[in-house]
Formats: structure tokens, sequence, C-alpha cells
């Protein structure tokens, strides 16, 4: 008892265990943020990246009026799905973008453009074709935006030759950014 | 005397377990509008902020809301639906985060921080206890 009565009490540090465990905590908090990606990174998340690119088909605008395209038919290229709308202002300024990227693949063979439309009217969307240049198939598909998980324009998604989906792209692109991303894949599907 | 002054609670209770017992097996029959509005209302406008797809009118909103009638028109269930959208969208086009997995975290945490604020409170009141009752 008397042994037990004069021991001296042990400390307990607890504001040092308290300060540890905040400090903890804002290292966690620092180091995911640190490891996220950057908001103007050029390559979006989306769940569809890796896998199967949704069916898509529509009427064509810029061809003979009856013509129907469809994703399937570009198989065996590289193809971007451009989703856009002619009051969109981003969508305008990298219509100049897109174009020098399709014309040179469209030489070249190994690439296309595949344009769909958001929520806009179609002869809005002819006179933006005519206004600002394209030269690719353009279609409007109601449920493409939900296939795509589309939430605003403009936004496209890079799809390899055998229809899977590679990139997806938030914002306007540009035609420097696409051809990297490209070499990019070709590289990727070289090593394998 | 016992009996007169519980009788009204018991009588209170078996009305409240009664109403509940009812109201949860009670299924009116539901049209095929008011149902798309439910799973509608429990996914994110893509396209605006702090709103439903059942209440936004944005083109995005009515895709959704046109691609889950069409679903439920084909027989799938809303949970199927509802695991379209999120495959197609992410799991953020979900206004109720999902129960399980990472998400999961949201449910979990404030039921374990309540649990730890009151084991801590017991654990100093205890002290405190103890140390006037060594004054």
């Amino acid at each position: 008892v008397t042994v037990a009565a004069t021991a001296p009490a042990r400390p307990r540090h607890t504001a040092r265990w308290i300060a540890i465990s905040v400090g903890v905590v804002v290292v966690l908090f620092v180091g995911l943020l640190a490891t996220r990606k950057s908001a103007d990174t050029l390559h979006a998340d989306s769940p569809l990246l890796g896998k199967q690119a949704p069916a898509t088909s529509g009427v064509n605008f810029s061809g003979p009026s009856d013509q129907t395209v469809s994703l399937s038919s570009f198989s065996g290229k590289y193809v971007l799905v451009n989703f856009f709308a002619s009051w969109c202002v981003p969508c305008q300024q990298e219509q100049p973008e897109l174009k020098a990227f399709s014309d040179r693949h469209t030489i070249a063979g190994d690439a296309s453009v595949l344009g769909v439309v958001y929520d806009d009217k179609a002869d809005a969307v002819r006179q933006f074709l005519n206004d600002h240049g394209g030269g690719w198939p353009v279609i409007d598909s109601s449920s493409s935006k939900v296939d795509w998980g589309v939430r605003g324009v403009p936004e496209s998604f890079l799809v390899d030759p055998q229809g899977y989906v590679l990139y997806h792209i938030v914002g306007g692109v540009k035609d420097s950014d696409l051809e990297t991303l490209l070499q990019q894949a070709k590289q990727a599907q070289n090593r394998q | 005397v016992t009996i007169k002054r519980w009788a009204p609670w018991v009588v209170l209770a078996i009305v409240l377990v009664g109403a509940l017992a009812i109201g949860s097996q009670h299924k009116g029959k539901e049209t095929l509008d008011a149902h798309v509005r439910r799973i509608a209302a429990q996914i994110k406008c893509p396209t605006c902020q702090g709103e439903s797809a059942a209440d936004s009118n944005a083109a995005s909103s009515q895709a959704i809301r046109d691609e889950i009638r069409t679903r439920l028109q084909q027989g799938q269930s809303d949970s199927e639906i509802r695991g379209f959208l999120v495959s197609r969208f992410g799991r953020d086009i979900l206004l109720k985060p999902p129960a399980s997995g990472v998400s999961g975290l949201v449910w979990a945490l404030p039921v374990v921080a309540f649990v730890a604020a009151v084991a801590g409170l017991v654990v100093c009141f205890r002290r405190w206890r103890r140390m006037q009752e060594a004054w």
C-alpha cells in the first residue's frame, strides 16, 4: 500500500496524442489532395474508360438526309466522339482544331471524328457546320448523352480501333493535344 | 389505478404500431410516371447544381427520365436502372451515396463519431467523479 501511495503518477500526454492524431489526419488529407488528378488535366475520369463504347448511331447531318451513321461503321480506326452544340462557345472555338485533326487523319486514314449533337435544333446545327466547318459525320442521338454519361458540352471520347474507350476529354480540344493522345494510344497498342 | 394510468399509453402504442404496420404494407398501384419520378428523384441532374433529375428541366435530366422510362417499360428493376446510370456517369450521379464500399463511410463515420463522443464523455465523467471522491 505504501509503495502504491508513493509511486509517481504516470504522465498522460493527452495533448500530445491529440496533436499527433490531428497531424496524421492533416497529412493524410494533404496527401489525398496532392495525389489527385489536377482539374486542368487533359483527360478526365469516366466509368466508360477501358470499356466497350456504347452503341451509337443516328441520321447524318452532314451527309444525304436519310443516311444513318453508326460508331461501329468506323471499326478499325481510332474515332474521336465529340459531343457539341451550336450554342456552346467552347464548341465553336474547338471546331477549327477538330477540323485540323480530322483533315490530317482523313488523309492518313487512321482516325476519324464523329460529332454527336447535344440538345440542339437541326437547323442551328446545319448553320453551325456551315459557319465553322466540319466535314466529318455528325449525328443526333437523343439517348447518347446518357449512354456516354455526358454532363455538358463540349466533351469528347477517343475510341480505339477495337471499339474500346481510351480517353475522356472534358472541355474544348486542341489539335496538338489530340495528336498527343492519339500517339500515346498507338504506342500503347504497339506495346501489346 | 395502475391500469387506468397505463391504458392511454397502451392504446396509443397499439394505434401507432397498427398504423405503421398498415402504412408499411400498403402499396397502391404506382403509375409509370410516378415510378419514373421516384427513381429520377434519387439521381443528380448532371448539368445543374443541387437539383435532382426529377426536378430539373435541363435536357440532360429529361434524357435521364426518358432512359428510366424506357428501362422500366423493359421490365428492369430500380437497382438495375440505378446501376446503369452509375456505370455511365459514375457513383456521384446518385444523390444518396450507397451504404457499401468506401461510400459506406459517409453513413458509418457519423455513427462512429457519436459512439466515440459518448465513450469519451463517459470516461471523462468517471474520471471527474473519481477526482471529486479523492478530494
